[in-house]
């Protein structure tokens, strides 16, 4: 196997430089994915009966269709949706966002389903509103007990971000080609990504422990 | 104080209360007994809407709360909760357990709340454990931190369903004698309990409860010398 990576030496802070934008597109989705899969489980567990409908439609749609879909249809069809071309780079933010939402939804729907039903009736018993009851007694601990599963989903993010540069948002991955594109070898470019994205990974991996941890230290 | 009328209460085609109609004194200890299932826990919770009761009214003072328009919010606030596991919050310690609803709810400052909280602490016995998790304490430390916490609401009324029933033998007389010093305090107190000792000696009145039926509303000393019911003679010999 002839590995050269000295020819593409040059390239790499053109390819590292990608790390940032993979970054923003992953932590601003995630975010995005994370507030709004608060309210949609919110919705999916209120005695409002439409607004678990909505929510449920909702993920299925997002659920149900592949992401790469959902990316060229937010990108390519921005003219058509709000009257202008957004940035790559903000309909990558908003598919991955809203996707990833309809995922979280559900973790964090079985974690609040998972608390006992003692501590809201205990609140309840002090008059606690339920917005209060569920910003701060029912939510943080669903969140102690679905900790692996959205560090699962943030990781699952951060690898399938790579699909931006199907509508040529400058990530990792589409750098890494371009290089490959430009030096006429792939083989380097393409492992040194790999690497890339497989330490952001682990990076995420070791800090979801580190948050597990001290939010365990009650117990 | 309290006035319950004609409380009815149905799951589905399940009836658990079938019109119970009592009145509980300002500063009365009444304590509620009967077989499982005879619908006593049901009965209390009624009386913080916990449960919605289907049919009958329950006025907490002048107010009636069964009312639509009354805020169940503020009713609760005056009534405190003491359930039979604890349902302490565990990712709050043992002082932000009673500092949560008198600063969330009531608007009370940290300090104030702190002080009334380590104050209720103390009266437990319990100043040690401020700072612990809930996760770190025994059974029985951990029903008296729920006490105290339902205490620095500072309700009129507390409810107690069976506080000890979930207890090792050994920590039940550390909950039953805070919840006598309670009774003593001239606290309106409702306990459904099987603590039969307990009943005789704190309480100033028995229901005994059969079937969603208020069979027996007597003194301790009557009740459990002459009760008049069959079934009552039956439980207690069973019981004692």
């Amino acid at each position: 196997m002839n590995l050269d990576f000295t020819s593409i030496l040059p390239s790499l802070p053109y390819i590292l430089r990608g790390i940032g934008v993979t970054l923003q597109i992953v932590a601003l989705a995630g975010l995005l994915g994370f507030l709004l899969g608060i309210i949609l489980s919110l919705f999916k567990i209120s005695s409002i009966k439409v607004l678990g409908w909505l929510a449920d439609a909702y993920t299925s749609i997002f659920r149900g269709t592949p992401l790469v879909l959902q990316l060229m249809i937010i990108y390519f069809g921005s003219p058509q949706i709000f009257g202008y071309q957004i940035e790559p780079y903000v309909a990558a933010v908003l598919a991955f966002g809203l996707n990833s939402a309809a995922y979280i939804s559900e973790i964090i729907r079985a974690g609040i389903l998972a608390v006992d039903k003692g501590q809201s009736e205990a609140a309840m018993a002090l008059g606690v509103p339920y917005p209060k009851m569920m910003l701060n007694i029912i939510l943080p601990q669903a969140l102690k007990n679905i900790l692996p599963a959205l560090m699962n989903e943030f990781i699952t993010l951060t690898k399938e971000s790579a699909i931006v540069t199907t509508i040529g948002v400058m990530d990792i991955m589409r750098r890494a080609y371009q290089v490959g594109a430009d030096k006429f070898r792939f083989f380097e470019p393409l492992l040194l990504a790999g690497l890339i994205y497989y330490l952001m990974v682990i990076t995420l991996t070791i800090l979801g422990k580190v948050v597990e941890r001290r939010m365990r230290r009650g117990d | 104080m309290i006035k319950i009328e004609n409380l009815h209460k149905q799951f589905g085609k399940l009836e658990v209360l079938k019109g119970i109609s009592t009145t509980i004194k300002e500063g009365e200890v009444v304590a509620i007994i009967g077989p499982s299932g005879s619908g006593k826990s049901t009965f209390l919770r009624c009386i913080n809407l916990l449960e919605k009761p289907t049919n009958g009214r329950i006025f907490i003072g002048e107010q009636d709360i069964t009312d639509k328009k009354t805020n169940i919010m503020k009713v609760r606030q005056n009534v405190g909760m003491v359930f039979q596991h604890f349902h302490l919050f565990p990712h709050k310690s043992v002082l932000e357990n009673l500092t949560y609803a008198p600063m969330k709810v009531k608007g009370q400052s940290k300090q104030e709340a702190e002080k009334i909280g380590l104050e209720l602490l103390a009266k437990v016995g319990l100043s040690s454990k401020a700072n612990e998790y809930p996760g770190r304490l025994s059974g029985g430390q951990k029903q008296r931190v729920a006490i105290a916490r339902a205490l620095a609401m500072q309700p009129e009324v507390m409810l107690f369903d069976e506080p000890t029933s979930a207890l090792d033998p050994e920590m039940v007389k550390e909950v039953l004698d805070v919840m006598k010093s309670l009774a003593h305090t001239g606290m309106t107190m409702a306990i459904v309990t099987h603590e039969m000792g307990f009943a005789r000696e704190v309480a100033d009145r028995v229901l005994f409860l059969d079937g969603g039926v208020l069979v027996e509303d007597a003194p301790p000393s009557e009740f459990f010398s002459n009760p008049t019911s069959d079934r009552a003679k039956d439980f207690l010999q069973k019981m004692l």
